[in-house]
């Protein structure tokens, strides 16, 4: 049984590093929107910002993580786009979040990060193209998921693989050391 | 990687192929040999704004809407997004489309342009641009 003490302390990390990744998040977002990198796919994105999401729910709780979602999107949003752009955003984000806790609450056994990865980035594909298809009030768009899907496994591979490497190495910093109970 | 992550990457690619596989197969031969009239449908807002014939000519279509300006170019069979003042320009990334089921959106505009082959009436086009 942790004293008092010991759960304030760890609640106050957590409170630290939900913050810090938000931040790196929006770094990593900003840094992506100004290099341009063409995929042949209009609207797809790398989604660098999906690394610290898939590292925060790797170490901490969902609500946890889902905090860093919503910070994320809000901020990447103030400072890039519109209105518009933000329901957009919001909604994949949203529906991405719930596609990774779910597959990591579930599914831990048989499936790696890189999994939990493919599944954010085509989840938040879909999300964003749903709420496009409201929006434009079409569902035309939607013949667009089957490139996006192939593009969502591509980057889910990649950001996987850099939280594969990244979460060794945060493991050995002394402000992750209470939450280090599952097995990597 | 563990044995799940290779099922669901297998199972994505399929899907997908499944859709676009067809897609690829389905259309090209004989439209564009035979030089079928195909039009572009321009929707704002959900709304036909205007529906335009793809010719071989070259054309400009500027449209002015309370949701932002676009520039499109028809030429060569097909159409083109060339110019736009949205913020994220992702509309310019389309390329040019001569495909039935080609589409360009631009979501900030609410603006939808898709290719489609010319009804067989041909009397329910809204305006020609010459």
């Amino acid at each position: 049984m942790p004293s008092l003490n010991e759960q304030a302390n760890l609640s106050l990390k957590r409170t630290v590093i939900v913050a810090i990744f938000a931040a790196v998040a929006v770094v990593l977002s900003l840094i992506e929107a100004s290099i341009p990198v063409n995929m042949g796919v209009p609207g797809a994105k790398l989604g660098l910002a999906n690394i610290m999401v898939l590292t925060c729910l790797y170490f901490l709780r969902g609500r946890d993580a889902l905090m860093v979602v919503i910070l994320k999107t809000l901020l990447s949003s103030f400072m890039l786009g519109t209105f518009s752009s933000l329901l957009f955003s919001i909604s994949g984000a949203l529906l991405s979040f719930l596609a990774m806790w779910g597959l990591l609450s579930f599914g831990r056994e048989n499936f790696s990060m890189i999994s939990v990865s493919i599944v954010g980035g085509i989840s938040h594909n879909v999300g964003q193209l749903g709420a496009a298809a409201v929006y434009l009030k079409t569902t035309k768009i939607m013949s667009y998921l089957p490139v996006l899907l192939i593009a969502g496994v591509l980057t889910g591979i990649a950001v996987g693989l850099a939280v594969r490497y990244l979460i060794p190495s945060l493991s050995k910093l002394s402000l992750f050391e209470g939450f280090l109970t599952k097995p990597v | 990687m563990k044995r799940g992550d290779i099922v669901l990457i297998g199972l994505v690619v399929v899907i997908a192929a499944a859709f676009l596989v067809p897609r690829w197969f389905g259309d090209s031969p004989s439209e564009n040999n035979h030089n079928t009239q195909r039009i572009a449908k321009i929707t704002v807002d959900g709304k036909l704004f205007r529906t335009v014939e793809l010719t071989g000519e070259e054309q400009e279509i500027e449209i002015n809407t309370e949701h932002g300006y676009n520039l499109l170019k028809v030429h060569d069979y097909g159409i083109e997004m060339i110019d736009a003042d949205c913020p994220d320009k992702v509309c310019l990334t389309f390329g040019f489309i001569e495909r039935n089921g080609g589409t360009i959106v631009c979501l900030p505009h609410k603006l939808l342009v898709e290719i489609e082959g010319a009804p067989s009436e041909g009397d329910d086009i809204d305006a020609i641009v010459k």
